[in-house]
């Protein structure tokens, strides 16, 4: 009966999918990462146990608010420390211990000191250290064409950097433009995405997409809740956040559909686009239920913790 | 004329005949002048043929005379000659009735010839007939005589070889009785008989004997009856005693007495109970209650029993059938009630607590379903009345549901009463728990009874009822004590006073301002029907034997309304509380995350919340700590609310480090203590 008392009551935070794209792994609220097998969920026979998860594990104290899948390891970040586990044993439903071996990688981590830190993940070492936000951070994203780090964060400002020389670029206050800000909700910025030269922007404010040459919005999208992520796909703009629904928005700033989901609210959006045979997309949130999707416009089934 | 002229004769013939003979001989020597004229003597000397030929010529003379008569007077003769032929003719009928005569004679004589000789053959005859007659009867008397049994062949005697060597010599009388059968036999009846005798001797001996011993039987017999009421005299003389040294000896046989009624599992269960109440739990005692006479006509030879239930229902019919009405729902409702018979004994045990209240248990058995049910009462020291939300804690009816999970004492857990209750139509048992008492499952375990679901052999395991009785038996005192502490917490709760404890003061900040303003009860109906608790209903975390509660908890404008689930194994399973805040709009823990949040926080960390064993704090600190939540959310709201900038309805005064954490940006809901500051979990 305590498992059902936890599983009402449990929140998904972070979801990250594996460099081969056929595993999923998702972080909650008290701090354990489950594995799901997608090909054995997606398979035509798949039955109830191959919704539960292969392997779950309790890898912080506190809640893992991020996963990132590197080609060989997943990250996860809790409260205050950062673990790497190898997916290759993983997979092999082996609950692992930290081990950290990269190569050529580095890490980019913001955090609730109001500042972002770089980090070489061969050797662990800090390099630098960008500041320049007055309140913590809540989303990082890269343009990888222009070797741009955004960040996002409580204080309300969009801030771009340059990784290479590590300075400041740009800094865009989005709760000052009208059309985009929402006082009722406050000013801070959850969700960041950048495609090329349009970059996606939304939390207390309204979703809006940027274009980042002109530094403007040049559209803004009408949902009602706070957006907690957001991503671009092909032409679409997916983003989910406060409400039981993803939304499909298109560049021109309407609402093209609503996709009823079963959690209340959702954290997490993850779309699978390095495996062409589990192209799905899975969101999670105020619920113990992870909703997978294979047409994007309705759900096909839930993964259960 | 002829027949009188025979008659006449007849005695002349007689006398003739007799005479004739010897007066023929006589007279013919002696009388030659006196002729008589014997027509036999005549007879014998004619020929019949000779006389029949005379008499045809006759005839024919006769024929022809009367012819020339009559041609004579046809023709006018004379006379003369009709006087000849007249007297001719007269000669010839002379003539005639001679030969007439004759003829009768002869016949006559030959009748008499052939009834001599008949005579003669009839006298042979006779004489045949009897000496026939006499072979027959000698022939019988001889059957007779072989077939005679004498009563001696029935009389088994001892073989001959035996007899040979055991009889003395004067009877067996070797030298005589090989040689000839029957003295053989006579000298074994002879020997037969004396051995009788003697056997008889012996056995009037023994007769005497026995005599002797029984009597000598009842002398000690009376002996010892004499020495009852004395042994009673020193029994009720040691009572006093057995009260000083408190070993009730006396008491404890007496139950011994009445326990040998008791049906098997009733049986078990007392002896496991007293046995358990020694050992371990002083404040445990059990006694038998109900009628022991009727247990003692109920134990009588089965078969009378089972006759009894015949006899009454084939009476039962009979009388039905009497009267013309359909009683035939009559007849169910008497063999319902003949299904569902108790046992007149019952056991009852009471359970003392540490503070006083007691609870008593009636066990009782059901005879023909072969199960144990279960009826309780609560005594206790103090007066419990004033907590209106409290009246179902103590309820007799649903104190002891769940003990252990599941066990709702609804249905009888015994398989084949199924059948026994399609045979006389009742659908379900629940129907009669409220009168024959809750049957659990755990009761018929400590009753020894085990019931397996493929319905096996049903045994009464004195080891099974002793290895659950111990757990029980703790249960059961828990769970009073739960049910008396909760009932003194709602007493208080429904004067909007939270009852917390000293030892948990530490798990609240001093200041709390949010404050229960009602507590009442629901009852599941109710319940179900509220929006903000179907996702409990859902999970499938709520039952209808559940006890159901709303607490509203207010603070300025702000009214919390929070749905309460207990178990009844609270306080094993924690209470689930389901919140709905109604400022500002109406959100629940579905709609707003930090909403759910606080239900998680109140909901799931028991070993926080439990306070000191026994646990009977939780439901007050989960309360309490609703309170503390409620406090921080309407504090922690956004600064910026409505655009407006008047000041604020709830004014910070929480200390924490961030208001907002995560996506879903929840409120640092976690106190800590003794630095009396909030913080995420």
């Amino acid at each position: 009966m305590f498992i059902s008392l936890q599983l009402l009551h449990m929140s998904v935070f972070s979801q990250s999918f594996s460099p081969c794209g056929r595993f999923l792994a998702a972080g909650n609220n008290y701090g354990e990462i489950a594995v799901f097998s997608l090909s054995a969920a997606l398979s035509p026979d798949a039955s109830q146990a191959s919704q539960k998860p292969i392997l779950n594990f309790t890898a912080h104290d506190g809640p893992v608010f991020s996963l990132l899948s590197t080609d060989t390891h997943l990250l996860s970040a809790g409260n205050g420390e950062i673990s790497a586990w190898s997916w290759a044993e993983l997979i092999k439903k082996v609950r692992v211990s930290c081990s950290v071996n990269f190569i050529n990688l580095i890490l980019i981590v913001g955090g609730g000191d109001n500042n972002i830190h770089i980090m070489d993940m061969e050797t662990g070492i800090f390099k630098s250290v960008l500041k320049g936000h007055t309140d913590y951070i809540h989303c990082l994203c890269f343009k990888e064409r222009e070797e741009e780090i955004l960040s996002g964060g409580e204080d309300g400002a969009v801030r771009i950097w340059d990784s290479r020389t590590n300075r400041p670029v740009h800094c865009i206050e989005v709760f000052k433009y009208e059309e985009c800000a929402r006082p009722q909700f406050g000013k801070w910025i959850s969700c960041l995405a950048t495609d090329s030269d349009w970059m996606l922007c939304g939390g207390g404010p309204s979703l809006s997409l940027w274009h980042l040459r002109s530094m403007s919005p040049t559209s803004v999208f009408p949902l009602p809740g706070c957006q907690r992520e957001a991503v671009f796909y092909q032409d679409l703009i997916m983003s989910v956040g406060e409400g039981p629904h993803v939304s499909h928005c298109l560049h021109g700033g309407t609402v093209k559909a609503q996709i009823p989901c079963t959690p209340s609210s959702l954290n997490t959006l993850a779309l699978n686009l390095k495996n062409t045979e589990h192209r799905v997309m899975t969101v999670g949130g105020s619920s113990h239920q992870i909703d997978v999707f294979t047409n994007f416009s309705y759900k096909a089934f839930s993964l259960s913790f | 004329m002829s027949s009188d002229a025979v008659k006449k004769r007849k005695p002349k013939v007689i006398r003739n005949e007799e005479g004739t003979p010897e007066t023929k001989r006589g007279r013919a020597e002696g009388e030659q002048d006196v002729l008589v004229y014997h027509e036999e003597v005549e007879l014998e000397g004619r020929d019949p043929q000779q006389d029949y030929l005379l008499y045809k010529d006759t005839c024919a003379a006769l024929a022809k005379l009367m012819a020339e008569i009559q041609e004579l007077k046809s023709s006018g003769a004379k006379s003369v000659e009709m006087e000849e032929r007249r007297r001719q003719c007269s000669v010839h009928f002379i003539t005639l009735k001679k030969l007439n005569r004759l003829a009768h004679m002869r016949l006559k004589k030959g009748r008499d010839q052939t009834h001599e000789a008949k005579q003669r053959v009839d006298v042979l005859h006779l004489q045949l007939q009897n000496l026939l007659y006499e072979v027959m009867h000698l022939q019988k008397e001889i059957n007779k005589c072989l077939e005679f049994k004498s009563q001696h062949e029935e009389i088994e005697l001892v073989s001959e070889e035996e007899f040979f060597q055991e009889a003395p010599a004067e009877i067996s009388r070797p030298h005589v009785t090989r040689d000839d059968h029957h003295q053989l036999t006579l000298a074994r009846l002879d020997w037969e008989l004396e051995q009788r005798k003697r056997l008889a001797e012996q056995y009037k001996m023994s007769l005497a004997r026995k005599e002797k011993i029984h009597k000598a039987i009842e002398q000690k017999r009376e002996y010892l009856s004499s020495l009852q009421p004395g042994l009673q005299n020193i029994m009720q003389a040691s009572l006093p005693v057995q009260e000083c040294l408190s070993m009730p000896f006396e008491q404890m046989q007496k139950q011994a007495e009445v326990a040998r009624h008791l049906p098997p599992p009733l049986y078990v269960l007392l002896v496991q109970a007293a046995a358990y109440g020694q050992a371990c739990d002083k404040t445990l005692s059990a006694s038998i209650s109900g009628d022991v006479d009727e247990a003692k006509a109920l134990s009588r030879p089965p078969e009378d029993s089972q006759d009894d239930e015949s006899d009454s229902d084939a009476e039962e019919e009979q009388q039905n059938t009497k009267r013309r009405r359909a009683t035939v729902g009559v007849q169910l409702d008497d063999k319902r009630k003949e299904m569902l018979r108790r046992h007149p004994l019952s056991l009852c045990v009471d359970l003392k607590c540490k503070d006083g209240s007691v609870l008593h248990l009636f066990f009782y058995y059901l005879m023909n379903l072969n199960i144990l049910t279960v009826k309780t009462k609560v005594s206790t020291t103090t007066d419990l009345s004033g907590a209106v939300s409290a009246g179902e804690l103590l309820n007799s009816e649903s104190l002891l549901n769940c003990l252990y999970a599941s066990d709702h004492g609804q249905e009888t857990p015994n398989p084949t009463n199924r059948y026994q209750f399609d045979k006389v139509g009742i659908t379900t048992f629940a129907d009669y728990v409220s009168d024959l008492g809750h049957p659990y499952v755990w009761v018929q375990k400590l009753g020894g009874l085990q019931f397996s679901s493929d319905g096996a052999q049903v045994s009464c395991d004195v080891a099974l009822s002793a290895s659950h009785m111990e757990r029980t038996m703790k249960l059961l005192q828990g769970r009073l004590q739960a049910r008396l502490a909760l009932h003194k917490q709602f007493s208080s709760l429904e004067h909007s006073i939270i009852p917390v404890s000293g030892e948990c003061q530490h798990l609240f900040p001093a200041k709390v301002v949010s404050g229960l303003t009602r507590w009442t009860m629901m009852s599941y109906q109710e319940f179900t029907e509220l929006g903000f608790v179907q996702h409990v209903l859902k999970a499938g975390l709520l039952r209808e034997t559940d006890l159901f509660f709303m607490a509203v908890v207010e603070r300025g404008t702000a009214r919390l309304l929070a749905a309460v689930v207990v178990n009844p194994r609270y306080p094993e399973v924690m209470p689930l509380f389901s919140l709905s805040l109604h400022w500002k709009g109406e959100r629940s823990g579905r709609t707003e995350d930090n909403l759910r949040a606080m239900e998680s926080e109140v909901n799931v960390f028991r070993a926080e919340l439990q306070g000191p064993r026994p646990g009977f704090q939780l439901l007050t600190n989960q309360i309490q700590r609703l309170c503390v939540c409620l406090d921080v959310y309407l504090e922690m709201e956004s600064q910026v609310c409505d655009g407006s900038e008047g000041p604020k309805e709830f004014p910070r005064e929480k200390m924490c480090l961030r208001t907002a954490r995560g996506p879903s940006r929840l409120k640092p809901f976690k106190y800590n203590h003794p630095q009396g500051f909030f913080s995420h979990r």
